[in-house]
């Protein structure tokens, strides 16, 4: 019943955002849920975020559970240096190209040293910190926003990472596979939106 | 007293699916929608390209472990290095006719029960994702959303594998081996009617 409980809130958190868009100057929500929004919009964090869960339980729950700290952390130092220092032109590629990395960790189920795996979560966090906190207008409340932004780091990575490690303890041995099959798709995106970042494409 | 969590449970989904969440800055929702629309509707309503995911699965089912899911695995990458062709405008001489003959292929491997050693049986299945990939790839940098466009035809093209792969559990049952082997002769007929249509010899 927990297990089914964690899937039905990852699922409300992970579907509702499909509906976001435009910009903070329109919310009445406040920069705090700005900033907690703005992640969830775009598939290139969604997608990354949640393929860093399925490889962090594929390395077990004792090894899983450092993400928890890492990566809400990452995240908020990347958007405080969004405020410092301006963003590298190769970040976008960085984020893209971690899309494929961590899918093709998963789909091939890689058993990675601690360090490797908490280095990669604070590459993420950083990169996408720093993407984050680029978004903050002159007039964002700066600390509400960030919060925001670590906030739903640490909601979504935990819950993501919680519900696929209770998955895979599931019985069957199908449910390895499955979660392989889902890394295999992140990869395939995240391989050919990479090359959209370094081929010139050619638009019919 | 069981049901205080799902209770409670349920009232935060209630409240989180009621914050309007039209507000958020900087990605445009309706690109994501219209590109993830797209993308999802690409391989569906191309019915050549149905017709062949649905065999993938069909065939891995068939030939039973590790073919049922190494096969689903292999075909989302390497489709992916055919979509990276597509989008950098590699041109790849006859993609639709062979797009077809994917049908006709697997629907024939299937008909006729063909166990192909698994590496022979991923490389057949990898030459034609690259056609498929290819397929989707050229429509990736038009897309509203070219993120969503992918993850849109990436997922339902694997959720069509799956389609493939629960048919082909019915080879639990005689009669079902028997229905499965008929699903793969009609998959061929469809992919030899696409085959003419691309050569133009039907209209």
């Amino acid at each position: 019943v927990k297990v089914l409980h964690r899937l039905a809130a990852a699922a409300v958190l992970l579907l509702a955002p499909s509906a976001a868009e435009a910009h903070l100057v329109n919310t009445r929500l406040g920069d705090f849920y700005g900033g907690a929004l703005h992640p969830l919009t775009a598939f290139e964090e969604v997608l990354p975020w949640l393929a860093l869960a399925a490889l962090a339980a594929f390395q077990g729950a004792a090894r899983a559970r450092w993400l928890v700290v890492v990566f809400p952390l990452s995240l908020f130092a990347g958007c405080a240096l969004s405020q410092l220092l301006p963003s590298p032109s190769f970040i976008p590629a960085i984020a893209v190209a971690l899309i494929a990395i961590t899918g093709l960790s998963v789909a091939a189920a890689v058993r990675l040293p601690l360090p490797v795996l908490l280095g990669l979560t604070a590459v993420m966090g950083l990169v996408h910190g720093l993407q984050n906190g680029q978004a903050m207008t002159a007039t964002t409340d700066r600390l509400l926003f960030i919060s925001g932004v670590t906030a739903i780091g640490y909601g979504v990575m935990t819950i993501a990472t919680g519900a696929a490690i209770a998955f895979l303890r599931g019985v069957g041995g199908w449910r390895p596979i499955a979660l392989r099959a889902s890394g295999s798709w992140v990869a395939a995106v995240g391989i050919m939106v990479l090359a959209l970042q370094f081929l010139t494409p050619v638009t019919n | 007293m069981q049901n205080t969590p799902l209770r409670s449970s349920l009232s935060i989904a209630v409240l989180l699916t009621l914050v309007p969440l039209t507000s958020a800055l900087a990605h445009t929702g309706a690109g994501v929608a219209s590109g993830l629309q797209s993308g999802f509707l690409h391989p569906i309503t191309g019915f050549d390209h149905l017709v062949a995911m649905v065999a993938v699965g069909l065939w891995g089912a068939q030939l039973r472990n590790p073919a049922i899911w190494i096969l689903p695995i292999t075909f989302p990458l390497v489709m992916a290095m055919g979509g990276l062709l597509g989008v950098s405008g590699v041109p790849l001489p006859l993609s639709e006719p062979v797009v077809a003959l994917s049908g006709i292929a697997l629907g024939l491997l299937i008909a006729l029960h063909v166990r192909l050693p698994l590496v022979v049986a991923m490389l057949v299945v990898g030459i034609f994702a690259v056609f498929h990939g290819y397929a989707h790839g050229r429509e990736l940098p038009d897309a509203a959303d070219p993120t969503a466009y992918a993850v849109g035809f990436v997922v339902a093209t694997g959720l069509l594998h799956l389609c493939g792969i629960v048919i082909g559990l019915l080879i639990m049952w005689p009669i079902g081996a028997r229905a499965v082997r008929a699903c793969g002769a009609a998959i061929g007929c469809v992919g030899a009617y696409f085959l003419l249509a691309s050569l133009g010899v039907i209209q």
